[in-house]
């Protein structure tokens, strides 16, 4: 072993191109497995498909680092992961020339702050941060992030945030009228001590085991994101669980595809986002996944009733308030994660 | 009923003679009957051995006396008490274990101290009484040493004293010599012989070495399947045994079956199935037949031989020797008499050439020196 | 390592035939658990302990070793919190796992019949043949607010018309204990079953004889006797419940954050950093190897001296 000058979790680029070419592997999320529209690709390039799953972005991100990240053609990384992928040069550039349908993709997300001009990764899916309540159990329901610490009593142990440090801290940074990305130590500090005085009705930070608590009865509010509540939501009608976006603004975040450079088969990888980018398929997801789409055309084609849905596609002014979480200095983050730390483990 | 209470009556209770009684016990362990009605009187003070074969429920019967099993019907006393309900740690006995069973965590002196600390006994008189007892028993140098570095003898004796310095009323020993070899047990059977004069205390003890229970004992009580065969002094015992196996188990005997021919008030005649008519004369103790079948037992060293008829023809037989044994201090002769009984003498070794085999000789005895005994 | 051990012996060896100098034999013989120990065991812990000192590392940087601030870290007070609050975790469970599971493995070594013994034993080993994920969730369901007990506590209550508390632990403390007793129970009580059954009863019989009252002689002979078993268990349980992830994780919640948790998150949870993750998991490792050590010094049977 050598001394020093040793990479942490390096990944070697293989050449491209290496892998069989009717072959595509995936690694993708846990709530993105979708059999149909998998068969239909198979069926139309010919080109079979595998998959892994994941359910975050730092364990897709460390198993890729960890060697696995050859396998795959095609990532799912989220909008600010996407961002730390570029920098450590992980991901391809993407040929422009071989992509159809880039123009369907809405105006501001082909120019996001965290890839400018789509050169690394194609947005599939965006939605928002909010919370899922049980109606029949939480009478009146929250309309902005202050009914949690107005409601202190009612809620002993009966809600749960993500279990993310960006979106916790995030939302109550906004709770205090501050931005989700601030780098104010004095205004961090101030939304770590607000959290301090929530944690008796916090149960636990999760991002998926609050579904079936919530259905049990145990929880009467989750954090969520918005696909998760409109699909337990459409997937339960007898239930009356609501969904709100709070009024004082949230975050927005897009899922994306990328290729790394490691593609074993970029050849499979570009015929993959062709076929995600056409519109009857992007509405398809939306319609089966209830991620909202950021592809007009698609949009165009889903029924009323979707386009209408105000948890999947929230009106303007609550977009103008809300914020995407962006990658902010090694030094701030240190700051969120100290206080994250000191949060959860009190 | 505390274990001091019992120990104050000791000094008060005169109403009974023995330490430890047991009145028709009986110990059934899943259908295999260990103790089949067993009576006892165990006096105080006396040295007490249990004597039997393997398996007889010597043992059994010790452990029903401290308390380990419980009689199935049938009761115990410990002077003069009842003691069903009492359990093991409440009777006034201490056990010296057939496997010794010390404490390996412990040393040698907190495995003796044990049962005085238990008893809350004060240092100075622990101290006093377990530095006394390993003197006792020649161990003091070894008192800071653990079990296992001790050898078998050194632990029996041990065990020992964990046992005498709590000054039971009663001290019950389980083989307590069986491990060690034979010098090594000779000397302790003086130890021990010793011991319990000095101390005065009531022992009881099991082994099935006979010459043990004969040199160490006041009583012996011989066991056999579960049953007491008769009680008695070592001479009783070897002397006047009550029942064939007793004949038969101490010491060496001839036993010839046969039956009563007739019966006078001093004398029996019996003849032995084979054809020989002997002569007995009556002990008069009410153990021997007066009719149907009986047995003949003739301790080997009460026969005498001759190459010549000898004068007197009672309890005479001809013969002709077929092995002689060389025993050191003693002679060893097996004889195969004319009617096909063998008989075995054993002489002093005082002969300067002993007959050969195939001699023809006649063997005798006199009607004292047999046993009429009943055969069930 | 077993694998470089030096030569047991500097006198020639006489036996011209071998073709193997003397002192090699043992080396070959060594190489298969040497060759296996280095690859899985000694060389990754090494990597970890590079790891441990560099300060602040996440994926993909450069690996530069340079000073103990990682371990500086674990002195911050959040930190000494979370270390006590994993120490105390594994003590008490330790301690339950000794009051519930001495009793149960008395029971079956010096009670049961030895006929029944194995099937006895059986059944409470039986869970260990689960998932330990499962056994977690299997908690989830009976602690939960609307789960198991407290709905007989309801029926309870209707029942008899008095108000019952409903029982609210899960995602707190009393329910992470719960679930490391229930999972390590087994454990301890085939090791102190294992130790139980050596027990010799003629020294239980001595002690009665000497006097002794059931408690005392339980108290002065049978846990004596025993120690060494009692020692191995506790110690096994001791350090499962350090490294335990599954049990404060699942049914913990928001409330009981320990080392192996913080360790997760160093490493694939919301706060990345590998370095300060290593250096816990070197005082995990060195932690648990110091509780081993005293095991096999002081674990064996009987005192020697
Ligand atoms: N706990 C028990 N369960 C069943 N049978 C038993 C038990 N203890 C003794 N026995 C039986 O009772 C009989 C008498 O046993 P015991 O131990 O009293 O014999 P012993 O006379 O002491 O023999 P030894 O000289 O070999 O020690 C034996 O047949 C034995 O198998
Ligand atoms: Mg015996």
């Amino acid at each position: 072993m050598s001394g020093c000058g040793w990479t942490l979790a390096e990944v070697r680029p293989v050449q491209a191109g290496k892998g069989k070419s009717d072959e595509l592997s995936l690694y993708t999320w846990t709530n993105y497995v979708d059999p149909p529209l998998v068969e239909a690709f198979t069926t139309q390039t010919g080109i079979r498909v595998t998959y892994d799953i994941f359910n975050s972005n730092e364990i897709m991100l460390a198993t890729f680092q960890a060697g696995k990240g050859s396998a795959y053609s095609i990532l799912y990384p989220s909008d600010y992961k996407v961002e730390e992928m570029i920098e450590l040069g992980f991901l391809s550039e993407l040929d422009h020339t071989r992509i159809d349908g880039l123009s369907n993709i809405l105006p501001q997300f082909q120019n996001s702050a965290y890839d400018p001009g789509n050169r690394h990764s194609i947005p599939i899916s965006w939605g928002t941060t909010g919370l899922i309540y049980d109606a029949d159990r939480l009478n009146p329901g929250p309309e902005d992030w202050s009914f949690l610490w107005e409601n202190l009593d009612k809620l002993e142990r009966r809600i749960t945030l993500l279990d993310d440090v960006r979106e916790v801290m995030g939302a109550t940074l906004r709770s205090l009228g501050h931005s989700y990305n601030s780098t104010n130590p004095q205004q961090i500090k101030q939304a770590y001590e607000r959290l301090v005085t929530l944690k008796p009705a916090v149960a636990s930070f999760n991002t998926d085991a609050w579904k079936e608590q919530l259905l049990a009865g145990d929880l009467v509010l989750a954090m969520v994101y918005s696909a998760d509540a409109v699909r337990l939501t459409k997937d339960n009608p007898d239930r009356n669980l609501k969904y709100v976006i709070p009024k004082s603004g949230t975050s927005l975040w897009s899922d994306t595809i990328v290729m790394p450079k490691t593609a074993p088969n970029p050849e499979a990888a570009y015929a993959w986002i062709n076929y995600m980018l056409q519109p009857s398929v992007a509405a398809q997801i939306t319609q089966r996944q209830y991620f909202a789409t950021p592809n007009q055309a698609a949009y165009d084609q889903l029924p009323a009733p979707l386009r209408n849905n105000t948890s999947l596609f929230p009106p303007d002014e609550i977009l103008a308030n809300s914020e995407r979480i962006s990658p902010i200095d090694p030094k701030i983050l240190a700051l969120y994660e100290r206080y994250w730390t000191l949060l959860t483990s009190s | 009923m505390s274990q001091t209470a019992i120990q104050n009556q000791r000094s008060t209770a005169t109403d009974t003679e023995f330490d430890v009684e047991l009145r028709k016990v009986y110990k059934v362990f899943n259908g295999e009957t260990a103790v089949r009605g067993v009576d006892l009187g165990i006096r105080r003070g006396e040295f007490f051995s249990i004597l039997g074969p393997s398996g007889c429920g010597k043992t059994t019967t010790l452990r029903l006396i401290a308390g380990f099993e419980t009689p199935s019907t049938g009761e115990i006393l410990i002077q003069g008490q009842r003691v069903s309900n009492v359990p093991s740690y409440r009777r006034p006995v201490n056990t010296v274990f057939q496997s010794y069973a010390l404490f390996n965590h412990l040393t040698v002196w907190d495995n003796i101290a044990f049962g005085l600390r238990l008893k809350k006994r004060s240092k100075a008189e622990i101290q006093n009484r377990v530095d006394e007892v390993l003197k006792l028993v020649k161990m003091e140098t070894f008192a800071k040493r653990f079990p296992v570095q001790l050898s078998g003898g050194q632990q029996q004796r041990i065990a020992l004293a964990r046992a005498l310095v709590n000054r039971p009323a009663v001290v019950l020993l389980d083989e307590p010599l069986g491990a060690l070899d034979l010098k090594l047990r000779k000397e302790m059977q003086v130890e021990l012989s010793n011991l319990h004069q000095e101390l005065g205390l009531t022992f009881v003890m099991v082994t099935h070495d006979q010459e043990e229970a004969l040199s160490l004992s006041d009583r012996i009580a011989v066991m056999n399947h579960g049953k007491v065969e008769q009680i008695g002094s070592p001479s009783q015992i070897y002397e006047c045994p009550q029942t064939p196996f007793v004949a038969d188990f101490i010491g060496d005997t001839n036993l010839l079956h046969g039956k009563v021919e007739g019966a006078h008030p001093e004398m029996l005649w019996i003849v032995t199935d084979k054809g020989l008519r002997i002569k007995v004369k009556r002990a008069g103790d009410g153990h021997e037949p007066t009719s149907g079948s009986a047995v003949i037992s003739i301790r080997p060293e009460k026969i005498h031989f001759s190459l010549t008829p000898p004068s007197d023809a009672v309890n005479c037989f001809e013969g002709r020797l077929q092995t002689v044994m060389y025993l050191g201090t003693h002679m060893h002769y097996l004889v195969e008499l004319v009617s096909g009984d063998q008989i075995t003498i054993m002489q002093p070794n005082v002969m300067h050439n002993p007959p050969s085999v195939e001699t023809p000789i006649y063997v005798s005895w006199s009607p004292l020196d047999c046993l009429a005994l009943s055969t069930n | 390592m077993a694998g470089q051990s030096p030569p047991l012996s500097k006198q020639p060896s006489l036996d011209t035939e071998k073709v193997l100098p003397k002192w090699l034999e043992p080396l070959f013989l060594l190489a298969p658990a040497g060759i296996w120990l280095g690859l899985l065991l000694v060389i990754p812990t090494l990597l970890i302990f590079e790891l441990s000192l560099v300060p602040n590392i996440r994926p993909g940087q450069v690996v530069n070793p340079s000073g103990l601030d990682n371990y500086a870290l674990i002195f911050d007070d959040i930190y000494q919190k979370v270390v006590l609050r994993s120490l105390s975790f594994a003590v008490s469970t330790t301690f339950f796992c000794l009051l519930l599971g001495f009793p149960v493995a008395y029971w079956i070594a010096l009670i049961v019949s030895k006929r029944w013994q194995n099937l006895v034993l059986l059944g409470f080993v039986l869970p260990l043949w689960t998932s330990s994920l499962l056994r977690s969730y299997a908690w989830i369901t009976i602690l939960r607010p609307t789960g198991v007990v407290n709905s007989v506590i309801t029926l309870l209550s209707s029942m008899t018309h008095l108000t019952l508390p409903p029982l609210d632990i899960l995602n707190r403390e009393p329910a992470v204990l719960i679930g490391m007793t229930y999972s390590l129970l087994p454990y301890m009580v085939l090791i102190l079953y294992a130790s139980l059954e050596k027990l010799d009863r003629r020294l239980l019989e001595a002690a009665a004889d000497l006097g002794a009252t059931p408690v005392q002689t339980f108290l002065k002979v049978t846990v004596p006797q025993t120690l060494p078993g009692i020692a191995a268990g506790s110690l096994l349980v001791f350090i499962t419940c350090l490294g335990d992830f599954v049990n404060p994780e699942l049914l913990g919640g928001a409330s009981s954050m320990t080392v192996a948790r913080l360790i997760y998150n160093q490493f694939l949870g919301a706060t990345r950093n590998w370095g300060f993750g290593s250096a816990l998991s070197m005082i995990l490792i060195l932690a648990v190897s110091i509780a081993i050590a005293l095991l096999i010094k002081y674990g064996d049977a009987v005192p020697k001296k």
